[in-house]
């Protein structure tokens, strides 16, 4: 194994929360498909049946996505501050490993192999609360939740997520990291601060608020960007969204032409790669947190 | 012999603060250095800069590298342990020498756990539950497989009991030490160190006082405890220092004739902590 495979070990030796997270809260929502009530109205239709399984895992997979973002936030802010609070990283410099593979590993780590997790735990838990709902419900749903073709749209709309979730929230990982590698104290206060602050003076000094529509954006964006969604492409009678208003495929709901094409998206990605750069700048410099 | 540690007018500032002013340090390989000074005298950050951790200004070679923007290359020759706590409280044991091994080219599985062997200490620990002297066994038996060239030590027995501390610097002579190594020690705990040293960096205010093997300071400098009325020729001798016991006064001198100095009373070479609290009480008496 090379160095930088045992860096990623080492990531997910020292948060266990990377996998104990999803694997409690999959065992949470199995424990609902078991215990919990189920009334569903009975699927007449192919189309009912397939739009069904789609909803189901496309629920499933939104909830994992939301405690995935939570959880990854957190990780990046703290994965280059733990190490200086508890001194270890008097430990970690003494070993032949460099500051910036180090620094990209839990990058990767907080915005790909996170995210790649909480997808496996995501079809784990569909495929099985699908098969506990199957037979509680046999007489509504009989095999109606196991549709292979929106399983298959499922794996390609969580690639696709993992994807453009890491491009456009790269800027605000990078500065998470930042104020990880930097702050003396309360990290969580020092992330949140001064874009507060400079939204504030803006307000008050200026009267317009460009810089918060511009995080607003950034964190309400990525669904704008990324996807089709109420516009043209989604009215009625154009072939492609069927008769309750739902892309009939995720062909059409996802707009990886939009996304990467959209100058925000790579505007996003240079802020992001000029904070990871300041960030790696300070992990060469600073050893501990006084 | 080659200098493993060069520094010329090596200068670390913090803010308005100078943690280190125009220091020059030699260290030659095969030595046991100590690196000795008050607290905030810069030892640290003499340390820090030595091993790639903070940037600096002036010229400074670590085995023939530059360590802050050679820190990745220096640490394949060069360890280190800078106090005993810092292995992270989640880390397990066995998990720590897979790590280790996985990423430093020079460690020796066999050999750390030789070390461990002959302790307590079991892999599936994690650092949390172990005792602090535990802990500086596991990091010694992790530092230890290393063949480095240069180990650093950085106040390594902070914290630790009178027993843990003999047994970590017996273990540093007996197992560690041959003449293909060189340490460099600091440490505000004279007395401890200075059997094993065969070389002596005083340090203040971030300032180098002196720069000498333990062999010139018998040659270099001197001490003579003088009653009464000699007291006045021997201070025409021009000590560097002088320390009242007992009614006695006991000078100090630099580069003075002995056989002059032995006319005044009982004459002997000063212990490393009496030459460092002469050196740096300051001034000429």
């Amino acid at each position: 194994m090379n160095i930088s495979t045992w860096l990623i070990r080492r990531e997910f030796w020292e948060n266990r929360a990377i996998w104990l997270i999803p694997a409690v809260f999959g065992g949470l929502l199995i424990l609902a498909a078991l215990f919990g009530q189920v009334s569903i109205p009975r699927l007449t239709s192919p189309e009912q049946m397939h739009e069904a399984a789609a909803a189901f895992q496309v629920i499933v997979g939104a909830m994992f996505y939301v405690v995935m973002s939570v959880y990854a936030t957190w990780y990046l802010l703290d994965c280059l501050y733990a190490d200086r609070r508890d001194r270890s990283i008097l430990f970690w410099k003494s070993l032949p490993i460099s500051d910036v593979k180090t620094v990209l590993i839990k990058l990767l780590v907080g915005m790909v192999l996170i995210p790649l997790v909480y997808f496996a735990a995501a079809d784990a838990t569909a495929l099985i609360a699908a098969f506990i709902l199957s037979i509680r419900a046999r007489a509504s749903l009989g095999s109606a939740l196991w549709q292979a073709d929106a399983w298959w749209q499922i794996q390609v709309l969580w690639v696709y997520c993992v994807i453009t979730t890491a491009l456009w929230y790269l800027p605000i990982a990078g500065w998470l990291m930042l104020v990880s590698a930097w702050a003396k104290r309360a990290v969580m206060l020092w992330a949140i601060l001064p874009p507060l602050v400079l939204y504030i003076l803006e307000r008050v000094f200026f009267g317009t608020q460009v810089i918060g529509h511009v995080i607003n954006r950034r964190v309400m964006g990525l669904l704008a960007v990324a996807f089709n969604g109420g516009n043209h492409v989604w009215t009625q009678g154009s072939g492609v969204v069927d008769n309750s208003g739902v892309p009939s495929s995720v062909w059409h709901l996802i707009n990886p032409s939009g996304f990467f094409t959209s100058a925000e998206t790579w505007i996003g990605v240079a802020v992001g790669v000029v904070l990871i750069v300041a960030a790696i700048q300070l992990r060469m410099r600073r050893s501990e947190t006084y | 012999m080659a200098l493993l540690i060069e520094a010329r007018d090596l200068t670390k500032k913090y803010g308005a603060h100078v943690a280190l002013d125009r220091a020059n340090l030699n260290v030659e390989a095969g030595r046991i250095v100590g690196l000795i000074g008050p607290n905030g005298a810069g030892k640290t950050s003499a340390l820090r800069a030595i091993l790639g951790l903070t940037n600096y200004e002036g010229h400074l070679t670590v085995l023939g590298r530059e360590p802050f923007r050679e820190r990745t290359a220096l640490m394949n020759e060069c360890c280190f342990i800078a106090d005993v706590a810092v292995l992270p409280s989640w880390l397990r044991v066995d998990q720590a020498i897979d790590f280790v091994a996985g990423v430093h080219p020079r460690f020796r599985r066999d050999r750390a756990l030789g070390f461990l062997a002959k302790t307590q200490i079991t892999g599936k620990r994690r650092m949390r539950e172990l005792s602090k002297g535990m802990k500086t066994q596991v990091h010694l038996a992790l530092t230890m497989a290393i063949d480095a060239k240069l180990l650093v030590l950085d106040e390594p027995t902070l914290g630790l009991d009178i027993l843990a501390r003999r047994a970590f610097y017996d273990a540093l002579v007996n197992d560690y030490m041959d003449e293909s190594r060189t340490i460099l020690i600091t440490t505000h705990q004279v007395e401890e160190v200075e059997n094993l040293l065969t070389d002596i960096i005083f340090i203040d205010k971030g300032r180098i006082a002196l720069d000498t093997s333990l062999e010139d300071v018998a040659t270099r400098f001197s001490a003579v405890a003088v009653t009464g009325d000699r007291l006045e020729a021997a201070r025409a001798e021009k000590p560097f220092y002088e320390r009242h016991i007992l009614g006695k006064v006991v000078l100090y001198f630099e580069n003075a004739d002995a056989g002059k100095l032995a006319a005044f009373g009982e004459l002997h070479t000063p212990s490393v902590s009496d030459l460092f609290v002469a050196k740096l009480s300051g001034g000429a008496a």
